[in-house]
């Protein structure tokens, strides 16, 4: 009898694949899965790579993120989930309250880090200005312009009011400022009058800041720890699970002969879950079922054994399929997660990771060089972070992104992370794969 | 895990006679931390590389004495003046009596 059981367990396993395929087949040919959402996806993410939210005993909220992550809860406001029935910020006017204005009380505001900080993006006069911006414009002549007070009030309440396209934050309608401490600012930002003292640190302006000159060679793992963390995988791939069975008992030939070119494919629609998945993303769901292995999302087997597989097709071009409905359809909405304004900041992955209308690509945001989508950001995840002195695959990445910009992070294996790497990964297309990469 | 002993030496690509050459080893071993019982140590042969020595031209040029304190894995980097083409030969031996080799050639261009 229990030699028997786990017997019918498989033929009811493959039963059930048989009809699951037959199911994905019949899709395909009456209604095109192409144009329409994805399917629901229940997340396979490791409990703090999911993007919960816990209420505490005191009955506050809190997000649950990675160790040592910031834990606010951001729910109030706009995501990039799909079914997120929030709508933009609203522009918001205030009237200019009227007290004094002290220019000393508007540089500490400007300067505070638990705020904006103003000085992430806008350069100031003073050699304690640390870490500097060019994203913004440079306001160390800002009161020769003699612009009236109750305008430069209601730029940084809702700059929006002005400039529809505008990448500044609406710092009063979100929230973030209050009216009085917009007041100091105005007030201190009328006091920067030319001529600024001249800067004599090259590194500290940012526009003369060397750009990162970056690690040295990727693949030698005596320079990148992340390659013998991938080799480390190498057991993974002969590991068998609760099926008697591991990758090695299906793919021959060894992880890099049987995996050659696999990566390079994808993001991709994969029929058989009926949405865009990544190496990650299908890891996740393709490993249990045939081995029997664990490999949730964000978990170190998971991103080790991407990197792996990945690894594989090193040196080959990145070439996802376009031509197929499905994919095309979710480019289309990788592109508008890219554009879509989130969080309290109301900011767009475009907003700083593009170089068109002034945006904040290439340019200096406290110090660091914020990359340029366009120039292609994939074909080296999962990379080893020299600052984190570990090994992050894309979406932890994105995760990352999420706490600045004010919205709550989705699961690490969310569909619309999926189609926005597949947005990422069409400007890699024609450019190696190198796996894994090594960055800050 | 690649297999315990893989010795991983990275020259620079052009070296010229009379360089001052920068060389970075790693080794694949598990350097065995020490285990403790009731708060004290527990006495056993750990395993761990004890000794690393590097051959130059059939010379010994350096001789490490390591311990336990350092990292699984274990990452050298040193320095050494290339006065004629031939063979580095960096050796690990560990307290269980292995020995590890790793060579690189040192060739001028």
């Amino acid at each position: 009898m229990t030699r028997r059981r786990p017997r019918t367990g498989a033929w009811l396993a493959v039963a059930l694949t048989v009809s699951l395929a037959a199911a994905c087949v019949r899709n395909e040919t009456k209604s095109p899965s192409a144009g329409l959402p994805p399917a629901p996806w229940v997340s396979r993410a490791i409990p703090e790579a999911k993007g919960e939210i816990q209420t505490l005993s005191d009955g506050k909220k809190q997000a649950v993120r990675y160790k040592g992550w910031a834990t606010e809860d951001f729910s109030q406001y706009r995501t990039y989930a799909y079914d997120d029935a929030d709508t933009l910020l609203p522009i918001g006017k205030a009237a200019m309250p009227a007290i004094p204005g002290d220019p000393k009380t508007g540089r500490s505001l400007f300067l505070n880090r638990t705020l904006g900080p103003c000085t992430g993006c806008h350069l100031i006069q003073g050699a304690d200005v640390w870490p500097a911006g060019n994203v913004g414009r440079d306001l160390s002549a800002f009161g020769d312009r003699n612009a009236p007070d109750e305008y430069v009030f209601n730029l940084i309440y809702d700059a929006r009011q002005f400039f529809p396209e505008t990448t500044m934050p609406p710092w009063g309608s979100a929230g973030v400022l209050k009216p009085e401490d917009i007041v100091h600012l105005v007030a201190f930002l009328q006091t920067q009058k030319s001529p600024a003292p001249p800067e004599k640190d090259a590194e500290r302006d940012p526009n003369t800041r060397p750009k990162p000159r970056g690690f040295g060679d990727n693949l030698d793992a005596t320079n990148n720890p992340a390659v013998l963390r991938a080799e480390r995988a190498e057991a993974l791939w002969a590991k068998k699970g609760m099926t008697g069975k591991g990758c090695a008992d299906c793919h021959a030939g060894g992880p890099l002969k049987a995996m050659r070119g696999v990566a390079a494919r994808y993001p991709q629609y994969v029929a058989l879950y009926r949405r865009v998945m990544s190496i990650e993303d299908f890891l996740t769901a393709h490993a249990p079922e045939n081995t029997g292995v664990p490999l949730l999302a964000g978990s170190p087997d998971n991103v080790d054994l991407t990197m792996l597989i990945k690894m594989a097709s090193n040196g080959m071009p990145v070439s996802i399929d376009l031509s197929s409905a499905e994919n095309a359809a979710a480019l289309g909405r990788g592109k508008a997660t890219f554009y879509k304004k989130v969080g309290r900041r109301n900011h767009a992955c475009a907003d700083c990771h593009t170089v068109a209308n002034g945006r904040g690509g290439e340019k200096f945001l406290g110090g660091r060089l914020l990359g340029n989508a366009e120039a292609g950001f994939t074909r080296h995840f999962p990379t080893w972070r020299t600052s984190q002195a570990d090994v992050w695959d894309m979406r932890k990445r994105m995760q990352w992104c999420m706490t600045p910009l004010g919205t709550n992070m989705l699961a690490a294996d969310a569909v619309e992370y999926a189609e926005l790497e597949l947005y990422l990964t069409f400007f890699d297309r024609g450019k190696p794969i190198s796996v894994p990469g090594i960055r800050h | 895990m690649a297999e315990i002993g893989r010795v991983r030496i990275r020259i620079p690509s052009s070296i010229k006679q009379g360089d001052i050459v920068k060389v970075r080893v790693l080794v694949i071993h598990p350097m065995e931390i020490v285990q403790r019982k009731d708060g004290k140590p527990v006495d056993k042969n750990y395993h761990f590389i004890n000794r690393v020595v590097v051959t130059y031209l059939d010379h010994d040029i350096a001789q490490f004495e390591t311990s336990q304190s350092i990292s699984e894995n274990p990452f050298f980097a040193f320095a050494f003046k290339a006065v004629e083409p031939g063979v580095l030969k960096v050796t690990f031996l560990d307290t269980h009596g292995g020995k590890y080799e790793g060579t690189a050639e040192i060739k001028f261009s």
